[in-house]
């Protein structure tokens, strides 16, 4: 599996990268702009991300854009719903309009920070990830 | 005796008082002809005469209720309650709005003078000699002598009367009893 | 960030909303339990109330509850696509309920921060069985088995922050030797271990990269890191290299003790001091740096929720909030005295000038009163409730506690939309419970067979009832029992020692039901599950005393009691017809008032004594003369001249010389002040639209005081 890592914050960046790394190749990206650069990279390599996992304060552009920025890419793209990477925003901001929103916007889990593994295993899972 | 009533009345004085910049200061009114003070601790604000709605089969000093602000407070005629000859009210009736004991209560007064500073050593006893009987005495503290006269400063506390409440809750306890 | 203040998390929201269904399910349950089928509307209702807590469960991945809500909407589903007769209903209610109270329990561990764990596998089998039993009656009765109900697994999830519960918390200082060089950098590489299992992480000095100078410091000082991980303590230790260490402090710190010193670390920016000359100890204190984090888009902690929100992307406005009471007060005694202030300008004197055109200034002062008038209502409005869930609560308590001590009990309620104020609501709901347990477990009859004996219908009934009454809630629960037996409370009083020895003749009947509120006096034998714990009732009467009520005790043997919470409302709303009288308005409670009349003075009737009556369609009435009763000057004396008004409270009536009717409106009823003396006759006062103040009649007290007379 193929992962993009989006984390400004080199605690978290190292945690997740280190629980990431496990699945799969894992690309760190460390601000918004960036990750939405080697997205776009690897889907004209014709290799696309599986998962992306996005927080959502980050300098330049944040994870909510980010996420937004990708499904805008992938909708132009004509790629089918089902083929599209799986994105999981991660952030301490758990308040219910701001994951609300970012459910509106497509994403397809949002974990709250700090991060429970077990559950976050358990949502890879489901998503025929692992 | 009179000095050690005196020093009596300082030290209740000080407790009365909690607020340094207050300390001293009365606001003074006009009834009839004599002039009294009543510790400006005591005092929430003056308002204007204002329709004050009856209630029957109360004291005739309880001249009613008025609204402040959405607050219903009972109004006395201050008067009244010294057993002087109600007069009539005038463009110049104030009603000084007070706060004792919790309790928020209005006193129609009939003229509102000034805040006068009363230091505690122009503060005399009021004369006792054999005029117990002489009802409104209770309710006065003390005299002060200022420039332009004596002033006879209040208790409000005595005032407004502890007796009175309790005669009140006492009535409502039978009532429950009842 | 006023927003910040605004935002209910993820979880609290799933919370509020499942709670909030959850009631609904009850209410509808409980309704309907005597019925014999639900209809279409309730298992609609209920399948939609399932399958919503279903899906956020789902997302939020509280497996559990997904299951248990997840069978009984199936059970649901096929109840609304089959429409099979002959559903056992009891059963039903009772799956409904055992779902209901299983995910309340789960929510209630949520809410103190601990895991929904509970076992759903017993209800989930019961539920299976069940619907596998539905199944069969639907094709046993040749119904088409409707396609299975198709389940849309949730594509997106939400996983809830840790709880912390498994995260260790701890301050770890190191000392390096003082001849150590370059401890800035040794100091590093220790963060840089750290970050491989670090949650979150903070330390100071923080510019140990940029800033050589740092190296003094932190042999001076010391190097101080906050340190959240899931790691054990030797996991971390062995994380740190130790050489060159001459100390190193290991504290693990409670979730609280690091979020206090969480502030300490990120506290504004200070420059670093000189160091003190002696070694700081483990406890670090001094100099506290915010990490190094650059920009607005920073983390700065990880605890839940206390994130920073950006100014973009800030979403709509939640539909509710909560207000602080006093602001609500305040906001009240504001709007008193925007009417006023709207009176004075209104019927100003100055516009009073002959000639004035004032077409205008009318149209506008209309618009205004209108404004106000509706402000008013609005703000007394925010404050009331209806009991409608203070006795949903109660049917459910009737309900679990009759089937338990397998009692038949009906419950009758009445008058649940009352509304009371939101404090009251607060004070009266356990006394209220308190009651209700005391009726069905010791009110109603063990054996319907005592009942139908004495030709009571064998079903029990209790009934909650509440009303609003010149001033006053009444809310009553009455059972059709035993009733008391004044002997044997008479008895049991003075074998506990909880009265005087006086003979039983020197108390009255009410007295004697009183002794069942005495601290000490339990009439039942033996303490139940229920209630006869023999705190109950003196528990109850100090509640309600606390809001300056009282609890009235009415019985009668063989036939039933009567438990009423008289509560004093200082917010009540009531409706009420302001009259005048000489020149002091009064308000009548609306639903006091029978009728108003105009009658001569051949309908009087005069007593020797002074008393009067007055003679209506052959009915003979007591007749009050309010203006000469409270001696109002300048008032109707005649009677064709005034309105008489026919007044009934609890059966009896009185008749009312008035001078004339003002109009009608809703009166907030306020309390007399304590300083005036209380009036008999007077329930209260209010603030009418123009400001001024209006007494209320109290009709009881008219009545009290005219029975004395005579």
């Amino acid at each position: 599996m193929k992962i993009l890592l989006a984390e400004d914050d080199f605690a978290s960046r190292k945690f997740m990268d280190k629980q990431l790394s496990r699945y799969g190749e894992c690309d760190v990206m460390v601000d918004g702009e960036e990750a939405v650069d080697a997205f776009m990279m690897a889907l004209e390599d014709g290799e696309p991300y599986d998962l992306a996992c996005l927080d959502v304060m980050m300098p330049v552009m944040d994870g909510y854009q980010v996420l937004k920025a990708i499904r805008d890419i992938e909708a132009q793209k004509g790629i089918p719903k089902s083929k599209r990477v799986k994105v999981i925003m991660t952030t301490a901001l758990n308040d219910e309009r701001n994951v609300k929103m970012a459910f509106e916007l497509g994403c397809e889990a949002y974990a709250g920070k700090p991060i429970d593994v077990e559950k976050f295993e358990k949502v890879l899972n489901k998503l025929g990830l692992i | 005796m009179a000095e050690e009533l005196l020093k009596n009345e300082e030290t209740e004085q000080d407790e009365l008082l909690e607020d340094d910049s207050q300390k001293g200061k009365f606001m003074t009114f006009q009834t009839g002809k004599e002039f009294f003070g009543i510790s400006i601790s005591y005092v929430n604000e003056i308002i204007a005469m204002q329709p004050i709605a009856a209630i029957p089969e109360v004291e005739d000093y309880v001249k009613g209720l008025i609204n402040l602000r959405g607050k219903i407070i009972p109004v006395i005629d201050v008067r009244v309650r010294f057993k002087m000859e109600p007069c009539e009210y005038t463009d110049r009736t104030c009603i000084i709005v007070i706060d004792v004991k919790s309790t928020t209560i209005g006193l129609i007064v009939e003229k509102i003078a000034e805040v006068d500073t009363i230091m505690d050593d122009s503060i005399m006893p009021p004369p006792s000699l054999g005029r117990k009987e002489h009802e409104h005495n209770k309710y006065v503290y003390g005299l002060a002598r200022t420039g332009d006269g004596v002033k006879l400063l209040i208790d409000p506390e005595k005032l407004i009367k502890q007796d009175d409440i309790e005669a009140v809750v006492e009535d409502a306890r039978k009532e429950e009893q009842s | 960030m006023a927003e910040e203040f605004n935002t209910e998390s993820m979880l609290d929201m799933f919370l509020y909303e499942s709670g909030q269904l959850l009631e609904k399910l009850e209410g509808i349950i409980l309704e309907k339990q005597d019925a014999d089928c639900f209809d279409d509307a309730d298992i609609n209702e209920i399948f939609r109330v399932m399958h919503t807590i279903k899906g956020s469960s789902g997302v939020l991945m509280y497996d559990n509850i997904t299951k248990v809500t997840h069978k009984l909407e199936d059970v649901f589903y096929y109840l609304r696509e089959s429409h099979p007769d002959d559903v056992p209903h009891m059963e039903l209610v009772e799956h409904v309920l055992a779902v209901s109270d299983f995910v309340t329990g789960e929510l209630d561990k949520l809410k103190n921060g601990e895991q929904p764990d509970g076992d759903e596998k017993q209800l989930v089998e019961d539920l299976d069985e069940f619907l596998g039993r539905l199944k069969g009656e639907i094709t046993k009765q040749g119904i088409q088995m409707p396609q299975a109900n198709k389940h849309v697994e949730p594509t997106q999830f939400y996983i809830t922050p840790v709880a912390g519960d498994d995260s260790h918390f701890y301050r770890i200082s190191i000392h390096y030797r003082s001849d150590t060089q370059m401890s800035n950098l040794r100091a590093y590489s220790a963060t840089y271990a750290l970050k491989e299992v670090a949650e979150d992480l903070l330390y100071t000095p923080d510019d140990i990269l940029s800033n050589e100078a740092s190296a003094d410091v932190i042999v001076a000082e010391g190097f101080h890191m906050l340190l959240q991980t899931k790691s054990s303590k030797e996991e971390v230790i062995a994380l740190i290299d130790s050489s060159e260490a001459e100390e190193i402090n290991f504290d693990e710190l409670t979730k609280e003790e690091y979020g206090n010193a969480l502030g300490e670390f990120g506290r504004e920016q200070v420059i670093l001091e000189p160091a003190p000359a002696e070694k700081a100890k483990a406890d670090a204190k001094p100099e506290k740096k915010e990490a190094p984090k650059p920009g607005d888009y920073v983390v700065k902690t990880k605890e839940a929720g206390k994130g920073k929100t950006l100014a973009k992307n800030q979403p709509k406005q939640q539909s509710i909030i909560s207000v602080n009471v006093e602001k609500m007060d305040a906001l009240m005694d504001l709007i008193g005295e925007l009417v006023i202030a709207e009176a004075v300008v209104l019927q100003n004197p100055d516009l009073k000038v002959p000639g004035l055109e004032l077409s205008n200034f009318q149209k506008a002062s209309g618009q205004l009163s209108k404004i106000t008038t509706e402000l008013q209502e609005v703000i007394m409005s925010m404050r009331m409730m209806p009991l409608t869930n203070v006795f949903q609560k109660m049917r459910r308590i009737v309900f679990d506690v009759s089937r338990k001590l397998g009692k038949d009990i009906e419950l009758e309620v009445v008058g649940e939309n009352t509304e009371v104020d939101k404090n009251i609501i607060e004070h009266i709901t356990d006394p209220l419970m308190h009651l209700v347990r005391n009726s069905v477990d010791h009110g109603i009859e063990e054996n319907s067979e005592d009942r139908t004996s004495i030709g009571k219908p064998a079903k029990g009934k209790i009934t909650l009832e509440a009303k609003n009454e010149g001033g006053k809630v009444y809310i009553s629960v009455k059972d059709d029992g035993k009733g008391l037996n004044k002997e044997k409370l008479y008895q049991k009083a003075l074998e506990k020692g909880v009265i005087e020895n006086k003979p039983m003749s020197e108390f009255t009947d009410k007295e004697i039901f009183r002794f069942i509120t005495l601290p000490g006096f339990s009439t039942k034998e033996e303490v139940t599950e229920y209630s006869g714990r023999g705190v109950g009732m003196d528990v109850v009467v100090k509640n309600i005393q606390s809001i300056s009520g009282r609890l009235d005790i009415n019985s009668v043997e063989f036939e039933g009691s009567e438990m009423t919470l008289v509560i004093p409302l200082t917010l009540a709303i009531i409706n009420g017809i302001v009259v005048q009288v000489g020149n002091s308005p009064f308000v009548i409670e609306t639903a006091s008032i029978k009728e108003f009349v105009r009658v001569g003075e051949d309908s009087l009737i005069h007593e020797p004594s002074g008393e009067e009556y007055i003679v209506l369609r052959g009915e003979c009435y007591p007749f009050i003369r309010l203006n000469e009763k409270y001696d109002l000057p300048d008032s109707v004396h005649k009677i064709e001249e005034g309105i008489v008004v026919v007044l009934e409270h609890e059966g009896s009536q009185v008749c009312v010389l008035i001078d004339k009717l003002l109009q009608e409106q809703e009166i907030v009823v306020k309390p007399i002040p304590p300083y005036v003396k209380k009036v008999k006759g007077l329930s209260g006062c209010t603030q009418l639209g123009d400001g001024s103040i209006a007494l209320i009649l109290d009709i009881a007290g008219l009545l009290m005081h005219d029975g004395e007379r005579r």
